[in-house]
């Protein structure tokens, strides 16, 4: 498992999307959820929009442009337009103070 | 007990048929007939003591809402028991009525009449739909359609309304006022 | 257009002008309006810029939208406007017209939880704070040209709260709130504050139609209880067993208030229009709460709380405590209204008594109710008669009680002796004028309707 640095923790706030550039592929998401950081693609599966302008609520990520909610985990779309695919998530692990996700293929 | 904000109860599997049916649908006939001819106090005789009448207003909302259209307990035209209905009635009969003298001109026209029994053998379930028109003076007209969905108490040989649900097509009621019962 | 230039999407909000010619139709010298403000189409389009344009709007009460996301949709003047909870708590107003080709946003009444609106057109997205988040996500997003973070749905230009009831203008330069209330909110209080947990409104709202003149409503309840002696004697025999008794309670514990056009009409009698809802408990009630409300408003308007009593806040917001319907009457035209009404209920009510308000005012101020059942008909041939052309040059009489005007110190505003009078609807008539005649808010806030100076005026009378 190779784990890449994102942001430090103290950088995400409830219930915000916070978004990370990410050298050679497209940006990664971060927020708060279970106790910990979770993290996604940033980039909507259903419009190219980003989800970094969207919330967290009930344990959904949820996109502010057309309002798909996706289940933090499993990425599981709901109320989501037509062609909405599943949002990815990656495995990510707390190390001094910072968020480092698993962003392999 | 039934209860004016649920469902009918209406069991679809089982329809009056014959006479039965008839005379459920010659009750919806007469008291149209009534109505039409601003004979209130003839409606209200035909009126089962424990009614509970109702019309909610009607939203227009968002298809994944889960409130829908209307809610019990909010605002509506009509939420009325026996002795409200009976305050109307008592203001349709002075001369004073100014928004029925002179008479408005009435036609309940009542179709799609289907009745079914319900789990309690003295009550039956009638749906209907309805196009309500009033004119008055020389041409103020309005008209209101929608559908009902009534509870028909047994009462020897005929019915007593027991209870009333009205639902109409429209959003904003399309006139200055509702002086007629639907 | 061939120059392709990019646009400015700044949102626009139209200047108000000068129509002395219109606000001389008002004849405060003889008491009386000539009736082309009724009828005619002109004048009509100066009432949606000089009045509907500028003033301050009724627009929803708080406890309709607790939550962020949360919204209704309403008019002010004609304008189709959405008023929902921020994310923060605040609430915020729309136009309901989507910048790009001007299509409604939100097709519906009201809802929970609201995202945002989509265009159904071209997808365009706006947030609950009316900005532009998103388009189809594919082809915009790849105009280097398309300018997203300058587009919005333009903001109600102000919108603030008054003890629950929430208000907005499209002037960015008119007076707060506060200002345009001035002392008159001594009198709101009576309704929005006679219980320290405050107010909140039934759940939904009843829409009907009628063919008048919004005026007309709107002078009714600003300070016309005369008509319910002969308009209403109907709905009081059904309900109270016995017609509308013009008692001295109308006259020597009673009187009009006018303070900028907003307008009281009461009497002193604690539960006059309570009791026309038609249940004993109510009133019971009415009486219960008193020593409460009297400790919280002082005598005078704690009597007021249930009492026969009328009030219109300018131009169209209405209502009438004790009976707890409150009421817009959206302009459509010269001709036609749009009738908007809720039951405001303290919060701190227990449900059975809620429930009766709710029963009240249905059977007596709603389409189907023994009061309203009569009013339509009255404006609407007030309105309809216009048409002939002979009719409406005739003079209308506003001049009831033209001398019974009093210093009542202890009470704001202008103030009237006897509730059976016509001064508020003559001030509603000179504050429209004013409105027509003045382009600027320092010469409406200092004009004849402007409070006149009291002592203490909103506190002289505790």
């Amino acid at each position: 498992m190779s784990l890449t640095r994102l942001c430090a923790l103290a950088d995400l706030g409830p219930d915000k999307i916070t978004r990370v550039e990410v050298e050679g592929r497209s940006p990664v998401a971060l927020a708060l959820a279970d106790g910990g950081a979770v993290a996604f693609d940033d980039t909507c599966p259903h419009a190219d929009e980003s989800l970094s302008q969207g919330w967290v609520e009930d344990g959904r990520i949820v996109c502010a442009v057309h309002f798909a909610e996706f289940e933090i985990g499993s990425g599981k779309a709901h109320n989501a337009p037509i062609g909405c695919g599943r949002l990815r998530f990656y495995p990510t692990e707390i190390r001094d103070g910072a968020v480092h996700a698993d962003l392999a293929d | 007990m039934l209860h004016v904000k649920d469902p009918i109860g209406a069991n679809l599997d089982r329809p009056l048929a014959g006479e039965d049916f008839r005379a459920a649908e010659r009750f919806l006939y007469t008291e149209a007939r009534l109505l039409d001819a601003e004979n209130y106090t003839g409606w209200i005789a035909l009126v089962d003591e424990d009614i509970r009448y109702w019309m909610p207003g009607m939203e227009t909302r968002r298809r994944d809402d889960k409130r829908g259209p209307y809610a019990y307990g909010e605002m509506a035209y009509f939420d009325d028991t026996y002795a409200e209905l009976k305050v109307r009635v008592a203001r349709y009969n002075e001369p004073s009525a100014w928004a029925d003298n002179p008479a408005t001109r009435h036609a309940h026209i009542i179709t799609n009449i289907e009745a079914y029994e319900t789990n309690d053998p003295t009550l039956v379930a009638v749906f209907s739909c309805f196009t309500n028109v009033r004119n008055r003076n020389e041409k103020d007209q309005d008209v209101i359609h929608g559908r009902r969905e009534d509870v028909l108490r047994r009462h020897g040989a005929g019915f007593r309304l027991a209870l009333r649900r009205i639902f109409t097509v429209h959003n904003v009621l399309l006139s200055k006022n509702l002086n007629t019962f639907l | 257009m061939c120059k392709a230039g990019r646009p400015d999407m700044k949102p626009a909000y139209p200047q108000a002008g000068s129509y002395p010619q219109f606000a001389d139709l008002v004849d405060t010298e003889r008491s009386q309006v000539d009736r082309k403000v009724f009828h005619d189409e002109a004048i009509y389009q100066a009432e949606l810029r000089q009045i509907f344009g500028r003033a301050w709007l009724f627009l929803a009460h708080e406890s309709q939208i607790p939550g962020a996301g949360d919204f209704v949709r309403t008019k002010m003047g004609e304008d189709d406007v959405i008023v929902v909870r921020q994310r923060d708590g605040k609430i915020g107003a729309f136009l309901n017209s989507c910048p790009h080709r001007g299509n409604r946003v939100c097709m519906v009444d009201a809802g929970k939880k609201a995202r945002g609106f989509i265009c159904n057109y071209h997808g365009w997205s706006f947030g609950i704070d009316g900005r532009l988040v998103g388009t189809d996500g594919k082809v915009y997003d790849t105009d280097p040209d398309f300018e997203k973070h300058a587009i919005t749905l333009t903001p109600v230009a102000q919108v603030a709260s008054y003890k629950g009831l929430v208000f907005g203008t499209f002037d960015p330069n008119a007076p707060s709130l506060a200002d345009w209330f001035g002392p008159f909110t001594w009198y709101l209080d009576v309704m929005l504050d006679n219980d320290p947990e405050g107010t909140e409104f039934i759940g939904g709202c009843i829409r009907s139609e009628i063919e008048c003149n919004w005026k007309f409503p709107a002078e009714n309840f600003v300070g016309d209880i005369l008509h319910a002696y002969w308009t209403h004697q109907s709905g009081a025999q059904a309900i109270l067993g016995g017609g509308v008794d013009l008692g001295p309670q109308y006259d020597e514990r009673a009187f009009q208030a006018s303070i900028y056009g907003h307008g009281i009409e009461t009497n002193l009698d604690k539960t006059g229009n309570t009791k026309t809802l038609g249940y004993p408990e109510l009133v019971d009630y009415v009486f219960s709460q008193y020593d409460k409300a009297k400790d919280r408003l002082g005598e005078t308007r704690a009597r007021m709380v249930g009492a026969i009593s009328s009030c219109t806040v300018f131009p169209n917001f209405s209502f009438l405590p004790g009976q707890a319907t409150f009421r817009v009457w959206q302009p459509k035209g010269p001709n036609k209204i749009e009738l908007y009404t809720w039951t405001l209920v303290n919060k701190s009510m227990p449900e059975h008594i809620k429930e009766l308000y709710r029963r009240g005012t249905m059977m007596t101020f709603s389409p189907g109710g023994v009061f309203e059942m009569d009013d339509g008909e009255n404006w609407e041939y007030c309105t309809k008669a216009n048409e002939g052309w002979v009719t409406r040059h005739q003079p209308l009489h506003y001049a009831l009680g033209i001398s019974s005007k009093i210093d009542a110190p202890d009470l704001p505003g202008h103030i009237h002796r006897g509730s059976l009078n016509d001064a508020n609807q003559r001030y509603f008539y000179t504050r429209w004028a004013e409105f027509m005649r003045f382009d600027n808010w320092s010469d409406l806030m200092t004009a004849e309707t402007a409070p006149p100076a009291k002592a203490a005026p909103g506190v002289a009378a505790e």
